[in-house]
């Protein structure tokens, strides 16, 4: 195989706030190779978001990358080493902001925030804007990139692009206007897209455009993506491997096929049986018990151990590791969980908790009781 | 599902609660978005709306971003005073009443809002949330404390957070207090505008159990509004489809997500990404964006992207004819390519050669005007020989069909239901 587009290891990065630190991202490992689109999903406040801005060295105040490497091809992104006093401090092999700035961000790596009204300026038309990020990117005269502009306007399916050129921002639907972040990303012909829930805020008939147009550029560029979304039909439809966060964690990475049909995490398993499906009646839907906790003060042992249906007395005190647990071929599959282990899950007893007394035994008495 | 009987029970047996007739709503002042682009014209929110609702069941009401859904709840609250056309709740029509029955009407129909976030205000404790309906309705004088503790133990939170401010909840927490609180005056019908919607899927579905439970206990009715197809599958008795404010079908659950009638419909479902890799995947793409309400296409909202337009009386073409047409039309008038001679445009929109008779002629006068670059002349052309004289732009359709699950009516507004012919869905 060779060598990933992208390697994330040990990543971690914090908040430094008044009420204590926010382990937002705390330790997660995944790789992307080429022509790969690769998913991270979880709930909201899993720690999506934080992942992919620390990839791009855009953590802002109070956060920081404090560990871990991520290297893009041959070059580091984030690396650290132990300095003379046993301190932890950025290695010398990092690029510099500058060569972030100039040659991978844009360049290499485009990103796609969550908010496409954030990542346009309402005082600028939206023709100026997408022009000005090409000629800043690539080497072209004003009268070039314009062309490049409304070209690409035209490849994401904006209707009539030589006029909608000199539309603004706020006249544009939310789709029209995700379209136009991602003519951004493609226009400088980026190896790498990461898109940070790009779809979350359309309706299902624009999702189903642009999942489409994302299907076509891959084809035609053979860009890779990391694909950022809480949506679990959104992940079958288009990733190729998946990342499942919870609580700052990856608790289960496969191929997309194996996280559906070999499931081995509680947690994805939950989440799939808490689901509403469009294509069948479900008579009754069974959720996960209480709500994830604050990433500030999360539990000791297993992080999901507090709504997991399995958990068990050994949960509480053992931190799982991760555990290859795919056949011969493929990608690998891993899980977190210590039910994969050999610390004693089998002998423990089962934990008593809300999760546990609903899922556990032959009673199911999933409804009647109240959550949290 | 809760309120199975009413899917059983033959349709005479069963009881009104809400009747909307021809429920009309337009803005007379754009929104500042519209504003900017064509001043004041009026925004055509909801056009023309007809539905009943029974005791006991939950109506699932589904559509686009914009469609009207929340104009079409505040208008059935009376929130909004509608353009045209009236609601009944209980037999009454609700714009005609006042004193004791106006109190009594505001009593029984309560709401549950999009935002949980800015629905609660932030500076009051959720014991005292709770508890506002029924000081506004002077109901439970000296017994209030205790219900409200009642309540948010009925909707799943502890009593002991009577004392706590919306900012201590989670999301989830959150949308139970609006749900303590709607059931406050024990109502006997509630609008629920997209309640688990800002919900996390674990949470949402905790909320809806919550839902589905009160119901059952409470006799509640709801209308209830999402644009997320899979969770008004789960809730609903009975949906209905919403299109750029008018409603273009109507069905029980089964039937319309099994058999749908409605092209825009069929494409909605159609585009919903299946949670499992080894399902067939998404068919049926819409193309281009939802129009304008300012001026919506006339007869069929839907014809400007409806996959299966149907083709004006006058022309003799074959199914693909048609197709090839149809789209070169669109593409004209959406300015979606451009000319790079004639050999590309013909190879592009008709590979296998210009339908002969009327509709070739016109193709072709069309094709010399692109390859002179005069776009609004094809355009025109195009829209006044194909678009215009379809049956889709001269007449509203409006329509029941065959039910093939369960015995309810199926409504469904499109013309192809016209000689009562049964369409062959999903045949495309
Ligand atoms: N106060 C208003 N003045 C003018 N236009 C309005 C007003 N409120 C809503 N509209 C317009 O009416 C149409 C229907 O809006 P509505 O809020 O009912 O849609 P919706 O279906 O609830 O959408 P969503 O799913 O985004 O909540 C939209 O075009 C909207 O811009
Ligand atoms: N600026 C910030 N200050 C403090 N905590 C933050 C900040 N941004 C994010 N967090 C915390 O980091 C965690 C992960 O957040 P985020 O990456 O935004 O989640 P997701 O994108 O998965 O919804 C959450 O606990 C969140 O509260
Ligand atoms: S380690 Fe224990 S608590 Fe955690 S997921 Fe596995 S079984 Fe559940
Ligand atoms: S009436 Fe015509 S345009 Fe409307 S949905 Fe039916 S076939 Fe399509
Ligand atoms: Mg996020
Ligand atoms: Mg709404």
């Amino acid at each position: 195989m060779a060598e990933p587009l992208l390697t994330v290891e040990n990543l971690q990065t914090q908040f430094f706030t008044e009420e204590g630190v926010v382990r937002a991202v705390d330790g997660i490992s995944f790789t992307v190779e080429e022509g790969e689109l690769v998913g991270l999903v979880g709930e909201s406040g899993a720690g999506k978001s934080v992942a992919t801005s620390s990839i791009m060295r855009l953590v802002e105040e109070p956060g920081e990358v404090v560990g871990g490497t991520v290297k893009y091809r041959d070059q580091v992104i984030i690396d650290f080493e132990e300095g003379p006093d046993g301190e932890r401090r950025p290695s010398d092999e990092m690029l510099s902001n500058k060569q972030m700035r100039d040659e991978i961000r844009g360049n290499e790596i485009a990103i796609i925030f969550q908010d496409p009204m954030e990542a346009l300026n309402p005082v600028f038309t939206v023709g100026s804007q997408l022009k000005e990020f090409i000629e800043i990117n690539r080497d072209v005269s004003g009268k070039e990139a314009k062309q490049i502009a409304i070209d690409m306007l035209r490849e994401v399916g904006i209707p009539e692009p030589e006029e909608r050129y000199d539309s603004y921002p706020h006249q544009f639907s939310g789709g029209m206007r995700q379209r136009v972040l991602i003519a951004m990303a493609l226009s400088c012909e980026p190896s790498l897209i990461i898109a940070d829930e790009p779809t979350t805020a359309l309706d299902v008939t624009v999702e189903g455009q642009i999942l489409d147009l994302v299907d076509e550029l891959q084809d035609k560029y053979g860009t890779s993506f990391v694909w950022v979304t809480h949506d679990m039909g959104v992940v079958a439809e288009i990733c190729d491997r998946v990342n499942v966060m919870y609580l700052g964690e990856i608790i289960e990475q496969a191929e997309v096929d194996d996280l559906f049909h070999d499931t081995k995490h509680p947690y994805t398993q939950a989440l799939l049986k808490s689901m509403p499906r469009p294509d069948e009646t479900v008579e009754e839907l069974n959720p996960i018990k209480g709500v994830m906790p604050e990433a500030i003060n999360p539990p000791p042992g297993c992080r999901f151990h507090t709504r997991c249906p399995d958990a068990r007395e050994v949960c509480r005190r053992t931190r799982p590791v991760y555990q290859d647990v795919s056949g011969p071929e493929g990608y690998p599959h891993r899980v977190s969980c210590v039910k994969y282990e050999s610390v004693g899950y089998e002998d423990s007893e089962p934990l008593d908790t809300e999760a546990t007394a609903a899922f556990g035994g032959d009673i199911i008495e999933a409804q009647g009781e109240s959550n949290e | 599902m809760s309120s199975t009987t009413t899917k059983t029970e033959p349709r005479e047996d069963r009881e009104t609660i809400l009747r909307v007739e021809g429920l009309t709503k337009h803005y007379s002042q754009g929104s500042g978005l519209f504003d900017s682009i064509w001043p004041k014209p009026k925004v055509k929110a909801v056009d023309n709306v007809s539905f009943e609702i029974e005791r006991g069941e939950t109506l699932g009401l589904v559509g686009e971003s914009g469609c009207g859904k929340s104009t079409l709840a505040r208008s059935v609250l009376n929130l909004v005073e509608p353009t045209d056309g009236a609601v009944y709740f209980n037999g009454r029509d609700i714009a005609n009443l006042s004193g004791e029955e106006l109190r009594q009407q505001r009593e029984d129909m309560q709401m549950i809002f999009q935002d949980p976030q800015s629905s609660l205000d932030p500076r009051m404790k959720v014991g005292t949330i709770v508890e506002e309906p029924m000081r506004a309705h002077d109901l439970y004088e000296g017994e209030r404390e205790e219900r409200a503790r009642e309540l948010l133990e009925k909707v799943g939170l502890d009593p002991q957070h009577y004392n706590r401010y919306p900012h201590q909840f989670s999301g989830g927490q959150r949308q139970r207090v609006n749900l303590a609180r709607a059931l406050a005056v024990n109502p006997d019908f509630i609008v629920c505008d997209e309640p688990v919607s800002a919900l996390d899927v674990s949470i949402q579905a905790q909320v809806l159990n919550t839902m589905q439970e009160l119901q059952d206990e409470f006799g509640l009715t709801y209308l209830f509004i999402a644009h997320d197809l899979s969770v008004i599958r789960h809730i609903s008795d009975r949906v209905a489809v919403m299109y750029l404010g008018q409603m273009v079908e109507l069905a029980e659950t089964e039937e319309l997500y099994e058999n749908p009638q409605h092209p825009y419909t069929q494409a909605l479902l159609g585009s919903i990404p299946v949670p499992d890799p080894r399902s067939k995947g998404r068919r049926g793409l819409l193309e281009g964006d939802v129009p304008s309400p300012i001026n919506p296409p006339s007869g069929c909202r839907f014809r400007t992207r409806c996959p299966k337009l149907i083709a004006p009386d006058e022309y003799d073409m074959t199914e693909r004819e048609w197709a090839d047409v149809r789209r070169f039309t669109r593409a004209v008038k959406r300015r979606t390519f451009e000319v790079q001679g004639e050999a590309q445009l013909r190879s592009e929109f008709f590979e296998q050669g210009v339908p002969s008779g009327k509709a070739g002629d016109t193709v072709e006068t069309a094709l010399d005007s692109l390859l002179s670059e005069e776009w609004d002349q094809a355009e025109t052309l195009l829209q006044e020989s194909f678009a215009e004289p379809s049956i889709c732009a001269q007449e509203k359709p409006d329509y029941t069909v065959e039910t093939e699950h369960g015995m309810d009516v199926h409504h469904a507004a499109c013309h192809l239901h016209r000689d009562g012919i049964e369409s062959t869905a999903n045949a495309d």
